[in-house]
């Protein structure tokens, strides 16, 4: 387990729990034996299903057994059941891997049946609400990974997980609230990075629909990147999105601002990294170099 | 294996093939030395053919599972090791690490994510094997800035304490060494790496009753001894005693040179 650190166990509780270990992995041997049986017979009933969820509740990275339950549920279950039940049978596994996500967080199928669930939510509840069902899902589903990244705040498969979710939800959230979510995760820990970078693909994204102009945007990202190097001048996320801010550097006057603001900057702490992180970045390297050259001294 | 094709029957007894799986068990029969008269080598390309999808991302399986660079790095691990490419659109393939590549200098799990120490080098390594295809260019696929900037941020991950951590602002752990290790390595940018304090931080993540832990004070685990060992292998320190001494490391295909040979003397050199 990561994170866990060494602890010394007396020898009856190393006994008690190798006892109980046992247990339980005979008992997971016998329930493996019977799934796959099923499996091989076809078996798409009820009771199929139920193992699938005893036996993945043991261990979700039986990546078969994942295929083996959906099949279960498009074969047997689904085709006996109204579109009401549909959803309530969708909506308690989106129950069940949701509590192996807090046990899991980095199961990849765990995730991935999830999505699967999302996108089989069936059309009602009326014929005035299609969308209704799937509406309910999705927003809950923006809870769920906002829960996960409370949990771990880097967790890079909730990130993408989120990223699905935004780009997927109909209708899709107001474009700011994704900048403001992100405003939040920046402002409890600016060496979140995954924060930042899930701030430049917003931000990417406005500016090429024309949802947000570019040029002002800018403006108000450099401060906020600004508020952060003289918080931690050391701080590798913060330089990283200052480079990509810059950009390919082409804008001349904006790079001799920036760089007379970073001169500021070592001026007041002189052993800051900001000269390793920030601008000696290569990218930018050569027209640094011009920027300095025209600078003069 | 032959026996195993069961044909058309979705529900054999035995999982369904999986990408990883096979490039895993490829390398696991080199090292245990089978001499590969029973591969199925047909079967095994029509597995990385049927994985591989529009966008020139492969899935884990042939009917769908997660689909990242992991899976882009297996198959072209594969197609090497099998040296056939016949089961790859490679240029498509191309295109998708190229997606992943990200402004931090680093690949993203998949297109839009977050630079990942992993992730990079299954994007390295899988430019630099496809090298090995007679039909390719001589170019990995890569330009002289784009190489520039992986190196830059790949060598700021190498933490003060001499570790490297897999993403930026992350803690250092011991995967990690090889996972940007090898990336330099591949890179051609090993002259970079601090040996001494790599190899220091790794000796810190020993387990004083034997393995490495991902981090000093951490638990110990096969993988992560692997990884360490592997890393150490790229980069023993400077003037380090006969401990240190390990078997030449392939970092393409993450497996020692002698294994590397055995594959290219018993698959490559049978057809
Ligand atoms: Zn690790």
């Amino acid at each position: 387990m990561h994170g866990v650190k060494r602890v010394q166990y007396s020898k009856e509780v190393l006994e008690a729990r190798k006892q109980r270990d046992q247990a339980r992995l005979k008992d997971y041997l016998a329930l493996y034996e019977q799934v796959f049986q099923k499996r091989k017979n076809k078996d798409f009933s009820q009771d199929a299903f139920d193992s699938t969820t005893n036996i993945l509740r043991m261990n979700p990275e039986l990546y078969t057994i994942w295929n083996y339950r959906r099949n279960v549920m498009t074969n047997g279950i689904f085709p006996a059941s109204d579109p009401s039940k549909v959803n309530d049978i969708l909506s308690d596994d989106l129950s069940l891997t949701f509590a192996l996500l807090k046990e899991h967080p980095k199961v990849y199928w765990i995730w991935s049946h999830r999505m699967w669930c999302l996108e089989h939510v069936p059309d009602g509840p009326t014929d005035d609400q299609l969308k209704g069902w799937k509406t309910t899902n999705w927003k809950k589903e923006l809870f769920v990974v906002e829960k996960m990244l409370d949990a771990d705040a880097r967790n890079f498969m909730a990130w993408n997980y989120r990223r699905y979710i935004l780009g997927n939800m109909d209708p899709p959230p107001p474009p700011s609230a994704e900048l403001t979510y992100t405003t939040k995760k920046i402002e409890a820990n600016f060496s979140n990075f995954s924060a930042w970078h899930q701030r430049s693909r917003v931000l990417m994204s406005l500016w090429k629909e024309g949802k947000l102009d570019e040029k002002t945007s800018k403006q108000t990202e450099f401060e906020l990147v600004q508020n952060a190097m003289y918080t931690d001048p050391d701080d590798q996320s913060v330089w990283i999105y200052h480079a990509w801010l810059i950009d390919a550097g082409e804008d001349t006057a904006l790079l001799r601002r920036e760089i007379t603001s970073i001169q500021e900057l070592l001026d007041e702490q002189p052993d800051s990294k900001c000269t390793v992180y920030g601008v000696a970045c290569p990218i930018q390297e050569a027209h640094f170099g011009e920027a300095f050259g025209q600078l003069g001294p | 294996m032959k026996g195993a094709e069961s044909g058309k029957d979705d529900y054999s007894e035995y999982d369904t093939p999986h990408l990883i799986m096979t490039y895993t068990a490829l390398l696991s029969l080199a090292i245990l030395r089978d001499d590969f008269e029973r591969l199925n080598k047909p079967g095994i390309l029509k597995l990385v053919r049927s994985c591989q999808r529009a966008d020139g991302s492969f899935t884990s399986l042939p009917n769908g599972g997660d689909s990242d660079l992991r899976q882009v790095y297996c198959a072209f691990a594969i197609s090497s090791i099998l040296d056939d490419w016949s089961g790859i659109d490679v240029g498509s393939a191309v295109k998708y690490i190229q997606r992943c590549s990200n402004y931090e200098g680093g690949y993203g799990q998949s297109p839009g994510g977050e630079a990942l120490g992993g992730t990079t080098y299954c994007a390295l390594a899988s430019l630099y094997l496809a090298l090995s295809q007679s039909t390719s260019s001589v170019s990995p696929h890569l330009s002289p800035e784009e190489r520039t900037r992986t190196i830059r941020w790949l060598l700021q991950n190498q933490t003060p304490v001499g570790g490297f951590s897999g993403r930026t602002n992350k803690v250092p752990d011991a995967c990690y060494c090889f996972w940007a290790g090898a990336s330099l390595h591949i890179l051609g940018a090993s002259e970079y790496v601090n040996v001494t304090a790599l190899a220091s931080f790794l000796s810190k993540c020993q387990f004083k009753f034997g393995g490495i832990a991902k981090a000093p004070e951490d638990t110990p685990d096969p993988y992560h001894t692997y990884m360490a060992v592997a890393a150490l292998a790229l980069y023993p320190p400077e003037g380090a005693d006969k401990s240190y001494n390990l078997p030449k490391l392939n970092a393409l295909w993450n497996t020692t040179e002698d294994t590397a040979e055995w594959i290219r003397s018993h698959i490559q050199r049978r057809s």
